[in-house]
């Protein structure tokens, strides 16, 4: 059942070299586009800016709305979508490289419904501000992930397993959420709803910075769990052999990944299926055997700034960026299977 | 993988049921039926005497209390049954079908389909009666089932991984067009929430005479492959050893399963989980036949979606919960128990 | 999950809460630091300025409006006192059916800024230039904006829970329209005096229950509503109807199976929803066609009356229901 992992075993060590290299190329050309999709939501927007004003307000020569809208409006928003961005693709791929399976995400392990579940229980019992439905929506959601985690458990977790249990449990929560719905103020609820959506429009520099320092300190955290990561990928007892101690590295990708996950819904809402993309993107760009954080985070970063983009500026009108991101990551994900499909046959 | 649909109680006790045991458990199934139609005709948000019930049904007068009987509780109550049924049924097949324990219509694409057909409908085509949409979401769900089935299907069969990743990622693309679409027409969105609760209730009854021949085709073809979906359960060479076509075979099941599925989802919304729940049950009164699955299948799937119909018009007095609610939260914890059995786990 | 728009009708008279003071306290520490953020040049800096206070606390603003946008549910009751925003956010086709034409044609002039007013779109709002902002959305929509809003020019905002004429003469005051609304007001109060004098005797001895159906109602329910048009009805005119007890959600948010129809009986008289030409409102049609309505005593003695409810945020649709509220009664057989 595992599906990712049969490529695999069969390539890794003869190439290994090579594909570091790529790898590095792959992340290169991805930071510049992101970069350059940046440079773009920088200097375009409804409201007309000459390159020149723009560049003048990112060096402090402007003052009032020009100010506002470059400094205070966009740079957020294109900081908020790269880092948040690169947040989800690290975050999917601790999962999908833990679980050895290319659909692990925290999303389709019961994180959003049990987020969503959190914000509205905070809502109907304690009427809570929106900081309390933000904490109690990390919360749901992290205890739907651990619960999905345990039920999931026999001897072992296996991706299909822990795929159908995830379905199963947001399912339930789903309907449980409709209930609580019915029962909630409806103002509450709709302030619940409206936040379940995802949506990047009126970040301030208060929420990427506090986000943006989280997101940090998680990825290094993960960047220091990536080698013993790599080696579970082989498998429990070869990754025991080389004296990593499997149990305890994994609870602690648990944690950095659902963190990570984590922060950006606290930020924004649940931006959905980059984490779960951006990995399988990285993978076969880079052309690498595992999945490897590095490219996932750009790819991530480069996913959600586009798509940010998107939202913005090329639908008819302006929708939650989570919407164009379950579009364009179940898009990405059809063809995959679509490809796959046809290479079977 | 292949003799799942044998296998019932853990390894080594492979118990066959005897047809004694089929044959008791499909008359008590039809009992348990009888007395859930009857409770569903009895029990309601407002408490009516016995005896007005009785008059409604057999002295019909125009009482209020008689109207609410004969206008709301047996519509709603023969509506449940046939749903019920077509649930079930496809359930059955399509666990058979794909030699998957945990197919199910509603995770393999039906409801999102038949849902984002609907949002097309009126947010784009301006259909604002359920009697119009409800055509669209026949059709999307039949479409959707499809590219599920062909996107999962490799030349072993269908991949039952590859059959929920479509399931997945059709479904993710469709909601996101449908929530784009809602957000630009709030109106469409208030008429698509009236028919996506996954209900039994307000369906009026002319809406589903239409749609019975479909299914009455649907179950002739589903007893009709049954005997090669025997011979399918215990591998694809097994069964063309034994003289059964595959592709005839599959293609029967199929129109008859997404008939099935699409039928119900059009009349009643997504309901999740009654088709991959009842199957299981069947299959452990009945054993490995699928034709006696089949039967038990039909009769159990209504009992249960009727026993969960009548529980959320109580829970709740005198607000009543749709059905669908109320199932998806009964229903998934059997599916995480049959997902942590060790059968379903050697998949 | 839904983002649903909400009728102003749906959402009237909700009950203070807790997040609304802290709403308010943390929108006063975001414009003290907006202030500090260089928002002083924008606006209006010509002109007088006088100073309202609204939700969002004491906003200074132009003695003039001249470029008025109007967010949320601002913009029909905006218009509806003789206001010309030049920009809003989108109604719905339910919601922008009832108004007069001259009215539409006034929202159509306008800019359309975005679907929802928390994906509104602020640069092209900033394009602009307005001297003043209007919104009216759910406190938390509010707060992932407000900074931003006002940015660009002096916001002025109001909960959802504002009372109607308060929130008429909030508007009026901010946008400078106040002799227009004092018409309104006048022919209002006189209305008001006129049904209570006419159908003094109904008023004190029928009992009424007011009926409705969202439009996103599930199939086969209904509701017994206590908020929206029944309540200026009940308040203003001292209709006698059900209410829920205080602290209680109101009876409206509780969607009632078909069944419970047959409960209705026991009040004397039905106020249900019709369209502007009389006819059941398309929502409320699947009531009225049902059997046990029709087997309804009120219904057979001619007593349930359709009211045509075009809006409850403003005085020009609250003067239209009570036209159609002083035919409805006048139509009521006499008691037998």
């Amino acid at each position: 059942m595992d599906f990712g992992r049969r490529v695999l075993t069969v390539r890794r060590r003869r190439v290994a070299v090579r594909l570091e290299w790529r790898s590095v190329i792959v992340c290169a050309v991805l930071a510049l586009a992101a970069a350059g999709m940046a440079v773009l939501a920088l200097m375009t927007g409804s409201y007309q800016l000459s390159p020149g004003q723009v560049v003048s307000a990112l060096s402090g020569g402007e003052t009032g709305l020009v100010h506002d809208i470059v400094v205070e409006w966009r740079l957020p928003r294109v900081t908020a979508a790269l880092v948040f961005g690169a947040a989800l693709g690290v975050s999917g791929a601790v999962f999908q490289s833990m679980l050895r399976n290319p659909l692990a995400d925290p999303g389709i392990i019961g994180f959003s419904e049990g987020s969503f579940t959190g914000a509205l229980i905070v809502v109907l019992v304690v009427n809570g501000t929106y900081m309390q439905l933000v904490g109690a929506a990390l919360v749901g959601g992290m205890a739907t992930a651990v619960a999905v985690y345990v039920l999931a458990y026999r001897r072992g977790v296996q991706g299909f397993r822990l795929i159908v249990v995830g379905i199963g449990v947001s399912a339930m929560l789903m309907s449980l959420n409709r209930w609580l719905i019915l029962q909630a103020d409806l103002e509450q609820a709709i302030a619940a709803a409206a936040w379940n959506a995802g949506s990047l429009n009126g970040v301030s520099w208060d929420q990427v910075v506090i986000g943006g320092a989280c997101v940090l300190v998680l990825l290094v955290l993960a960047g220091m769990l990536s080698r013993p990561m790599r080696q579970m990928e082989l498998g429990d007892d070869a990754a025991a052999s080389q004296g990593v101690r499997v149990s305890a590295a994994r609870l602690a990708l648990v944690v950095v990944g659902v963190a990570l996950t984590a922060t950006v819904t606290a930020a924004s809402g649940p931006i959905a299926f980059i984490s779960l993309v951006a990995p399988q993107i990285a993978r076969r760009l880079a052309r690498t055997a595992g999945i490897t954080l590095a490219p996932a985070a750009v790819v991530g970063a480069l996913l959600c700034l586009t798509a940010d983009y998107v939202a913005q500026h090329i639908a008819p009108t302006p929708l939650p960026v989570g919407i164009i991101t379950v579009m364009l990551g179940g898009g990405y994900l059809g063809w995959l299977l679509f490809t796959e499909a046809r290479r079977r046959l | 993988m292949t003799s799942l649909a044998l296998r019932q109680d853990g390894p080594g006790t492979v118990t066959v049921p005897g047809p004694r045991r089929r044959l008791v458990g499909l008359v008590a199934a039809l009992l348990v039926l009888l007395v859930v139609l009857v409770l569903s005709v009895m029990i309601g948000s407002t408490a009516i005497s016995p005896s007005v019930v009785w008059d409604a049904l057999f002295h019909p007068s125009p009482d209020i209390d008689q109207f609410a009987i004969r206008d709301y509780r047996v519509p709603r109550t023969i509506v449940g049954l046939v749903v019920g049924v077509a649930l079930g049924l496809s359930g059955a097949l399509i666990q058979a079908l794909t030699r998957n324990p945990l197919a199910d219509a509603g995770i393999l694409g039906v409801h999102a389909g038949a849902s984002f057909a609907v949002t097309v409908a009126v947010g784009v085509l301006g259909v604002s009666d359920i009697r119009g949409y409800m055509w669209f979401a026949f059709a999307g769900a039949l479409i959707v089932t499809l590219m599920v089935l062909a996107l999962g299907s490799t030349r072993q069969g269908q991949s039952p991984v590859v059959m929920v990743l479509a399931g997945v990622c059709i479904g993710a693309v469709l909601g996101g067009v449908r929530e784009a679409l809602q957000l630009t027409n709030p109106d469409a969105f208030d008429a698509m929430r009236s028919w996506n609760a996954g209900s039994v209730v307000g369906r009026p009854l002319d809406l589903v005479w239409p749609i019975l021949p479909f299914l009455a085709v649907a179950l002739v073809l589903a007893f009709a492959v049954s005997g090669p979906l025997n011979a399918l359960a215990l591998g694809d060479e097994l069964a063309v050893a034994q003289g059964v076509r595959l592709v005839p075979t599959r293609v029967l099941s199929v129109i008859a399963l997404t008939l099935l599925a699409g039928g119900a989802t059009a009349i009643a919304g997504p309901i999740v989980f009654v088709g991959l729940m009842v199957p299981h049950v069947a299959r452990w009164i009945a054993g490995p036949h699928q034709r006696w699955i089949f039967a038990h299948s039909i009769l159990l799937a209504p009992s249960l979606l009727l026993a969960s119909d009548i529980l959320g018009r109580v829970v709740m007095r005198p607000r009543e919960i749709p059905v669908g609610v109320v199932t998806a939260f009964v229903g998934a914890p059997v599916l995480i128990a049959l997902v942590r059995r060790k059968t379903a786990s050697g998949l | 999950m839904n983002r649903k728009k909400r009728t102003p009708m749906t959402m009237t008279p909700l009950r203070r809460r807790g997040g609304a003071l802290v709403a308010v306290l943390l929108s006063t520490t975001l414009v003290l630091s907006a202030c500090g953020g260089g928002g002083e040049d924008s606006g209006n800096s010509a002109g007088a300025t006088r100073t309202i206070t609204a939700d969002n606390g004491t906003i200074e603003i132009p003695a003039d409006p001249q470029r008025v946008v109007a967010l949320g549910n601002t913009s029909q009751p905006f218009i509806d006192i003789g206001g010309k925003p030049i920009g809003v956010t989108e109604l719905s086709a339910s919601e922008l059916d009832p108004i007069p034409a001259e009215q539409k044609a006034t929202f159509a002039a306008a800019t359309n800024l975005g679907a929802d007013t928390a994906e509104v779109d602020l640069e092209k709002l900033a394009g602009m230039k307005p001297d003043l902002i209007l919104v009216q959305v759910p406190d938390s929509e509010f707060e992932g904006i407000e900074k931003e809003l006002e940015a660009i020019a002096p916001t002025v905002f109001w909960g959802l829970d504002t009372e109607w004429k308060t929130f008429a003469d909030a508007l009026a005051e901010a946008g400078n329209l106040t002799d227009a609304l004092s018409e309104q007001k006048t022919a209002f109060e006189e209305k008001v005096a006129k049904i209570k004098e006419t159908h003094r005797e109904v008023i004190a001895d029928t009992s009424f229950v007011a009926v409705d159906r969202w439009d996103n109602a599930d199939p086969g329910t209904f509701v017994i509503t206590d908020f929206g048009c029944i309540e200026i009805a009940a308040d203003d005119i001292g209709l006698n109807s059900p209410k829920a007890a205080e602290g209680d959600d109101p009876l409206g948010w509780t969607d009632l199976p078909f069944e419970q129809i047959a409960q209705l009986s026991k009040y004397d008289a039905i106020l249900y929803p019709v369209d502007a030409e009389g006819q059941p409102k398309k929502a409320f049609a699947p009531v009225v066609e049902s059997n046990t309505w029709k087997a309804l005593p009120a219904v057979g003695s001619g007593r349930a009356l359709g009211v045509f409810c075009p809006g409850n945020n403003s005085y020009g649709p609250v003067l239209k229901y009570l036209d159609s509220l002083d035919s409805a009664l006048a139509s009521l057989p006499a008691k037998g």
